[in-house]
């Protein structure tokens, strides 16, 4: 088969503007699926990804349309659609030749509209303006239309106006990806280069790995190397899916398909890594590759009910499924065996904590979440730390430098002020503002990773009344005049309570810190002290007075059954704690700390 | 050792903190009460000696008098001189006449609810009787014979201060009597008490003027010549309730009557809750118990453990051991080493108990000795 009738095209779009519905309408229309054949929205699989309305996980089917009297071959490869999924979403662009972008017209051009264009862009992909449910009676097409073209350089007259929902303007719009979208190139007689854009894994099969094939072809029983990571394996399995999973003999250069080749573990298998034929390899692997990258950080120790034999399974069940985040033994002196777990960004963080307890019933006990830091020491070395507890002793440190990200805000213009005073407030600095409309306004920071990573974008969604929507990518690593805190409970330090932060917060951090921790922890038999210091100067106290009275006034014959319950319920919400010396700690104090209201 | 506790669930008209069960004797006919109590008890008559009776309630006083003492009479008939037999009283409900005739029934112990020696507390609480009730009670049973006076306290009662407490101790202790329950007001689930609390109309006394309160009476209570044997009991030198006593042994006793307790060959049972259901169980010969539980020899220990260290001389280890079969100290090793540390528990000569400090705050030492 020629290339020239094979398409292939993701759709990308902010969050809830219709990229799934879109998926589904274009399912139908090529006969692939017949009206809510399966599930709504198909191409989501996850039930996290559908009650947060997002992809996390990137697939791809094949469907055929008939054009203009021939039959081409659409891939639509879908995308994940949050911030801390950048690295996968360039991926899967890299592996199409065009992209839809779709923009609600009612909400206008978002934060992530215009990071997913940045990297459709950068991967080369051909894009197509498309505003969606144009039919809603709240629905700003024109303006809309003026925000892609002042925004993304689209011009207006040439996006499309569909309704997903409704099918309306689908089928020219899919007339367009076949006249508009250029065809993949036809290398089949160079070597073999097929890209992994994504990767499951299924109990009885083992990886199952997403690919875009670049050139040559892959067939079934060849032998094959992912270059990246050096494995060599024999192809078992080749297929589309069209959703269902459909084998073929061979996958040619310009196709997308799966590949399943004896791949035990997900994590032997990269995102972004390049197939070739072993016997036969291409010369250079294909360009983009980057290896996951952890950015975010938290511990995860066995909470009530759990051992710490029980969340190490659990994670290794996890890991099978999710290749993007890390987990390490960890051992605290306060909270015992536990591990120290990396994740993309804080989104991928909280799904990884909600499958732990949903999919396996197990508890956790979490700290607050960190970012990893460079440590240049004055012996030369640069180190990277991913917890505030392995910060080497002050007088070794040379400079400690924090991660940075471009941060972009698209609001309204009544709320620039508040976003504003947010942001001066988390030490980002604003690089430039960029009217779209009228009445929205893009703003771009400089922004310290750590800043935002936890409630920023809570706060953000405040101030603006639900409408600003920001997105962030990393930069690099710059010197910051950094402090950490240590808490003192009962005068023990606490290592899963420190933290590090910026020097001009670092007192008000740590008052804000105690008055949580006070407020987390019950009262006890005694006098708890709590004090915060920093380096081995404590800058403040608080303390929890003990209760006074806790005694039953009448125990006698008949009351003992009753009476040994009550006492073994308290005895259980004791348990419930984690103990440092003799105090014992409610699970959610770990991550109150960062708690922003008072 | 056994004792012998007959439930009377019989009042006047019921207190709103109370949460024992009972009913206003005016919906019902005593006689046939009393007959179902001793039906019921006539089944362990092959029983050869109780050392303690108790008769509680409700208020055992509001029986007819012809019913208590044919009570009385056939309990003593059946079993007669026990150490120690006990009858709760409500100073209102008492003459001259009935008190004598209970000394020469056999009772040796009387137990009078006196509750305060403050007209608005005792109004606040609900109960029926005056202040002069308690003090005419008193002498009244002294005049009857009895040698062995025993009175209840309530302290922390919303209306009352440090000083209206002491004054109640202090006039408890000029009353002369042998033995002074204190007892700080507890909110009992689904009590008129309780939801009072719950819609705010009652708010309960802060909690350091309650532990001063219970501080207060230790010290008045000492200096007076009472010796402090369990965490709310008090009594002059060898005066302590044998039969109370008994329940924090852990040792068997037989619980007669509705919603009375057993703890008996190795079962805790509790009866039926209500008066008609266990009349006409009773009657028709089948069985009125509600609740049995079966407890196994690590939960012996841990209530035995619970029930001890209420008492002032605490765990005695070598009777625990023979007792339960465990070595306490072994058992409760981490508690033991975590709240000696803490100053709340203390071990010697041969026994573990509270200190001083720990008694105000004793639930949350002895909840870790609830299970292993």
């Amino acid at each position: 088969m020629s290339t020239e009738l094979i398409r292939n095209f993701s759709i990308i779009a902010h969050i809830d503007h219709g990229k799934s519905t879109l998926a589904d309408r274009i399912m139908e229309l090529t006969g692939l699926v017949s009206n809510r054949e399966a599930k709504a929205q198909l191409l989501d699989d996850m039930d996290i990804e559908r009650e947060r309305g997002i992809t996390i996980k990137a697939s791809a089917v094949t469907m055929n349309y008939e054009h203009a009297g021939k039959t081409y071959m659409l891939n639509l490869i879908d995308t994940p659609g949050h911030v801390d999924f950048h690295y996968e979403v360039s991926r899967a662009l890299t592996a199409c030749e065009g992209a839809l972008l779709v923009v609600d017209a009612t909400q206008g051009v978002q934060a992530q509209t215009v990071a997913n264009a940045y990297l459709a862009t950068e991967a080369g992909a051909e894009i197509i303006g498309v505003i969606n449910k144009v039919d809603l009676p709240s629905a700003q097409p024109d303006i809309t239309a003026e925000e892609i073209e002042h925004v993304l350089g689209i011009r207006k007259q040439d996006c499309f106006h569909i309704s997903a929902k409704s099918g309306l303007g689908v089928r020219e719009l899919l007339d367009a990806v076949v006249t508009l979208l250029p065809p993949p190139p036809d290398d089949g007689d160079k070597p073999t280069a097929a890209l992994v854009f994504d990767s499951e894994c299924d109990d009885y099969r083992g990886v199952i790995c997403y690919v875009r094939v670049f050139s040559g072809e892959l067939k079934v029983k060849q032998k094959i190397r992912f270059m990246g990571v050096g494995r060599t394996h024999l192809i078992t399995e080749l297929g589309k899916f069209t959703p269902k999973m459909s084998p073929v003999e061979r996958l040619s250069a310009g196709e997308v398909g799966y590949v399943i080749a004896n791949v035990r573990k997900l994590s032997d298998v990269t995102i972004g890594d390049t197939i070739t034929d072993d016997a036969n390899p291409t010369e250079k692997p294909l360009p983009g590759y980057v290896p996951p990258m952890q950015m975010v950080f938290s511990d995860f120790y066995p909470g009530n009910n759990t051992d710490y034999p029980n969340l190490r399974l659990a994670f290794d069940k996890l890991a099978l499924n999710d290749a993007s985040f890390s987990f390490i033994p960890q051992n605290s002196p306060a909270l015992g065996f536990g591990f120290r777990c990396g994740f993309l960004g804080l989104l991928h963080m909280e799904i990884v904590q909600e499958r732990l307890e949903r999919e396996n019933n197990i508890e956790v006990v979490q700290t607050a979440p960190t970012v990893s830091y460079e440590v240049l020491t004055t012996d030369g070395k640069t180190t990277k730390i991913d917890s505030p507890a392995d910060l080497p002793d002050v007088s070794t440190i040379e400079e400690l430098r924090e991660p940075f990200v471009r941060l972009e805000i698209i609001t309204t213009t009544d709320t620039i002020g508040g976003i504003m005073q947010l942001s001066e407030s988390r030490r980002c600095k604003l690089i430039k503002t960029d009217y779209l409309s009228q009445n929205r306004v893009m703003m771009e920071y400089k922004a310290p990773l750590a800043e935002i990573v936890y409630d920023f974008y809570d706060l953000l969604k405040g101030i603006s009344h639900g409408y600003a929507t920001m997105d962030y990518e990393f930069t690099g690593f710059e010197v910051g005049d950094l402090v950490k805190i240590n808490i003192l409970v009962n005068k023990i330090p606490v290592d899963a309570l420190s933290l590090i932060v910026h020097r001009s917060t670092a007192e008000n951090r740590g008052r804000k810190m105690l008055v949580r921790l006070r407020k987390a922890i019950p009262r006890h038999q005694f006098e708890i002290p709590l004090q915060v210091a920093i380096g081995g100067k404590i800058i403040a106290r608080e303390s929890i007075k003990p209760f006074r009275k806790d005694v039953t006034a009448k125990l006698y014959g008949g009351d003992v059954t009753r009476k040994m319950k009550v006492l073994k319920r308290q005895r259980e919400g004791k348990k419930r704690m984690k103990n440092i010396g003799a105090v014992e700690i409610p699970q959610d104090a770990f991550m109150s700390i960062l708690d922003s209201s008072d | 050792m056994a004792g012998l506790y007959v439930h009377i669930p019989f009042c006047e008209a019921k207190c709103r903190y109370c949460g024992f069960y009972s009913e206003p004797i005016k919906n019902h006919a005593p006689e046939r009460l009393v007959s179902a109590i001793l039906r019921e008890l006539g089944q362990y008559d092959h029983i050869e000696a109780f050392q303690t009776v108790y008769i509680g309630g409700g208020s055992p006083s509001c029986l007819p008098a012809k019913q208590l003492l044919r009570l009385i009479g056939e309990i003593t008939g059946r079993w007669p001189k026990p150490e120690e037999f006990t009858i709760e009283v409500n100073p209102g409900q008492v003459n001259k006449d009935i008190l004598s005739r209970l000394h020469t029934a056999g009772i040796n112990r009387l137990s009078i609810g006196a509750q305060s020696f403050n007209p608005d507390e005792l109004t606040f609480l609900g109960r029926r009787h005056s202040v002069g009730d308690i003090g005419r009670a008193v002498e009244m049973a002294r005049q009857a014979g009895f040698e062995n006076i025993g009175l209840d306290l309530i302290f922390a009662i919303p209306p009352s201060t440090l000083e209206s407490w002491k004054y109640s101790l202090r006039s408890a202790i000029n009353l002369g009597v042998q033995h002074i329950s204190a007892y700080a007001l507890t909110y009992e689930e689904g009590t008129p008490l309780q939801k009072a609390v719950e819609t705010g109309e009652v708010t309960p006394l802060d909690e350091e003027t309650d532990r001063q309160m219970y501080e207060t009476t230790i010290d008045e209570l000492e200096k007076a010549g009472f010796k402090q044997y369990e965490i709310s009991n008090f009594a002059k030198p060898g005066f302590e309730c044998k039969h109370n006593l008994n329940y924090w042994r852990n040792l068997p006793y037989l619980g007669i009557g509705p919603a009375a307790g057993s703890y008996w060959q190795g079962n805790r049972t509790l009866n039926i809750a209500d008066i008609k259901k266990y009349i006409d169980g009773v009657e028709q010969g089948s069985t009125v118990t509600d609740e049995s539980e079966t407890p196994d020899n690590t939960q012996i220990a841990c209530e035995t453990a619970v029930l001890n260290l209420r008492r002032r001389c605490g765990i005695i280890l070598d009777e625990f051991e023979k007792q339960t079969g465990f070595d306490a100290m072994k058992l409760f090793a981490e508690p033991i080493g975590r709240y000696r540390e803490l100053g709340l528990i203390e071990a010697a000569e041969g026994r573990l108990f509270l200190t001083r400090d720990a008694l105000p705050i004793a639930d949350s030492v002895l909840c870790d000795f609830s299970t292993t």
